[in-house]
């Protein structure tokens, strides 16, 4: 474990989206250490309110240039800060912190389930994992949204060589309806395959049911609100399986964000 | 010109006055990366309970208009485990360490306390009187003078340790329960212990805890922490107090020392910048030596 609570000089801001944002970071320590689906606490200024730090997954890291990203939308006083950072700014940084995607190196097929905001972990994945993986390993991503403007990282997925698949609930682009309708359909294939999902708590339900269902190895991302973000204030909890069959609590922000689904009990 | 910073609370002796308050900072060693531990003046561990406790089902914690609300629910590994696991690791800092002690019985009060009693390298004990107490619906013990007087006595006649009970702000005149914890024995308070609140989410249309009601810290506090300080300084000028509630820069910290304070504690703001305590304690030294007091005493209650 190598964390590091730093200012973190702001290199780049750059538009996304309509409403999406991405804030590159100049980090040494954090852009060497950082693993796909870990995350960093992020304070934008000195305030009483908002109060608490978020957490945002890493979007993508670049060890050679010290630089690291997240990805944001502006929705909240908190990220209206965020959005007001200028080029050579410091925001203070926590990080890097929690647990990462595991690549199962069993698995012919590897699904990367990203839902709207929850892709930017996937993309890092992703990035890190194509260049691992043998001829005849696939990567497939299923990317779903609300709708299609709300998608994210179609263009970087693309250029690793995986095979992309679109759900949006409006049907602007790609099947419409939910993501974890297009798992479902390409767990038919009996492929040797592994999930790894990330997006809201429920579609990273549904994601872990199907997968479970089929015996299919998946990892999820967790979302939970987290005030500390390294494992002290257990504000985070989410309920596991003991192996004596009963439940306790994990920590999202440490022994999570990413959890194998069969550890998670959905309440 | 040198500074002194050094605090005694009774019998407590402390390198200087800023702690970490329980329930902020884990067992303290779980920080030992990102702050230097040895400079604190104390770390005072999350809550202990005779059996580890899994603590209450999500959402825990909500963020409120400068603060937050939790409802943790005591979740800990129980005085045991701790006892085995964690405190020879947080031992090797050598720094003052003060073991919140909860419970659900006065019995398990003093269970706890007569464990960590037996144990090596425990400077003192704080007692957590806002548990609830199984025996009267889940009232806080410490809204009661009478609840408050048999738990701090009982854990007195088992654990020949200094003794802090922490006081919770959940009733309207503090006093005669200060009164009455010192009374029975208490070396010292510290005050306050969370608010309670609730919160409610307009979009889902429910709770935003699991529990309804949760405690509230952070800065949003500070003024109601501090109103209460003043009026348990008032009326017991001679007992070592130690402020806690909303504190996150060195002023807010000299704020309490002003009021009376011996030693302040830092909750919250750990979260949200874990060199807090270290930073209010460069920030209280600078302070003494721009303005020429060689320590603490001299600053301590100039206003009353």
């Amino acid at each position: 474990m190598s964390r590091y609570e730093l200012p973190a000089v702001v290199v780049e801001h750059q538009r996304r989206g309509a409403n999406l944002y991405e804030l590159i970071l100049h980090a040494p320590p954090i852009a060497e250490r950082a693993t796909p689906g870990q995350f960093v606490m992020v304070r934008a200024v000195r305030t009483h309110a908002p109060l608490w730090r978020r957490p945002y997954s890493i979007l993508r890291a670049n060890p050679d240039k010290g630089v690291f990203s997240i990805l944001y939308s502006v929705q909240s006083a908190f990220t209206e800060l965020l959005a007001m950072k200028r080029i050579g700014s410091t925001v203070q940084i926590l990080g890097p912190l929690g647990s990462y995607f595991q690549p199962v190196r069993a698995a012919r097929r590897h699904i990367l389930v990203a839902g709207g905001v929850g892709a930017p972990p996937l993309c890092f994945f992703a990035a890190r994992l194509a260049p691992t993986l043998t001829p005849d390993e696939h990567l497939l991503i299923l990317a779903g949204a609300r709708s299609s403007e709300m998608l994210v990282g179609l263009d970087e997925f693309r250029a690793l060589g995986a095979q992309v698949r679109i759900a949006t609930d409006d049907g602007s682009q790609g099947y419409q309806g939910y993501v974890t309708d297009l798992l479902a359909q390409a767990l038919d294939d009996p492929l040797e395959t592994a999930v790894y999902a990330c997006g809201p708590n429920r579609m990273l339900r549904t994601a872990a049911d199907i997968c479970l269902a089929r015996g299919v190895p998946c990892q999820i991302s967790l979302d939970a609100p987290m005030p500390c973000g390294v494992g002290v204030c257990l504000g985070c909890a989410i309920p596991v399986r003991t192996p004596d069959g009963g439940v306790w609590y994990k920590r999202a922000c440490a022994e999570g964000p990413v959890f194998w689904a069969e550890e998670v009990v959905w309440q | 010109m040198a500074v002194n910073l050094q605090v005694a609370l009774g019998r407590l002796r402390l390198p200087n006055p800023v702690m970490v308050a329980a329930g902020t900072f884990g067992y303290g060693v779980e920080y030992r990366d990102l702050v230097d531990l040895t400079r604190l003046g104390a770390i005072v561990t999350k809550s202990l309970t005779l059996a580890p406790r899994m603590g209450n089902p999500p959402p825990r914690v909500a963020e409120t208009p400068a603060g937050m609300l939790n409802t943790i629910g005591l979740q800990n590994d129980g005085v045991d485990a701790f006892l085995l696991e964690t405190l020879p690791r947080l031992r090797e800092y050598g720094v003052p360490i003060i073991v919140s002690v909860a419970g659900e019985t006065l019995e398990e009060y003093v269970q706890v306390a007569a464990k960590v009693s037996r144990a090596e390298g425990v400077a003192a004990l704080e007692l957590n009187l806002s548990c609830p107490n199984q025996a009267r619906g889940g009232m806080e013990f410490g809204v009661s003078a009478e609840l408050t007087a048999q738990v701090v006595a009982a854990v007195r006649r088992a654990a020949d340790l200094p003794l802090i009970a922490k006081l919770t702000p959940n009733l309207g005149d503090l006093t005669p329960v200060a009164q009455a914890a010192v009374d029975a024995g208490a070396d010292a308070l510290s005050l306050i212990n969370t608010l309670l609140g609730v919160a409610v989410d307009a979009q889902t249309r429910r709770f935003r805890l699991s529990s309804k009601v949760g405690g509230l810290s952070g800065p949003a506090v500070k003024p109601i922490a501090q109103y209460h300080f003043w009026r348990v300084r008032q009326a017991l000028p001679n007992t070592p107090l130690i402020g806690v509630g909303g504190i996150s820069t060195p002023d807010d910290a000299l704020e309490y020392i002003l009021l009376g304070a011996h030693a302040v504690q830092i909750g919250t703001a750990n979260y949200v910048q874990p060199t807090t305590a270290l930073e209010i304690l460069d920030g209280i030294h600078n302070y003494l030596q721009q303005h020429g007091f060689e320590s603490l005493d001299a600053l301590r209650g100039l206003v009353g």
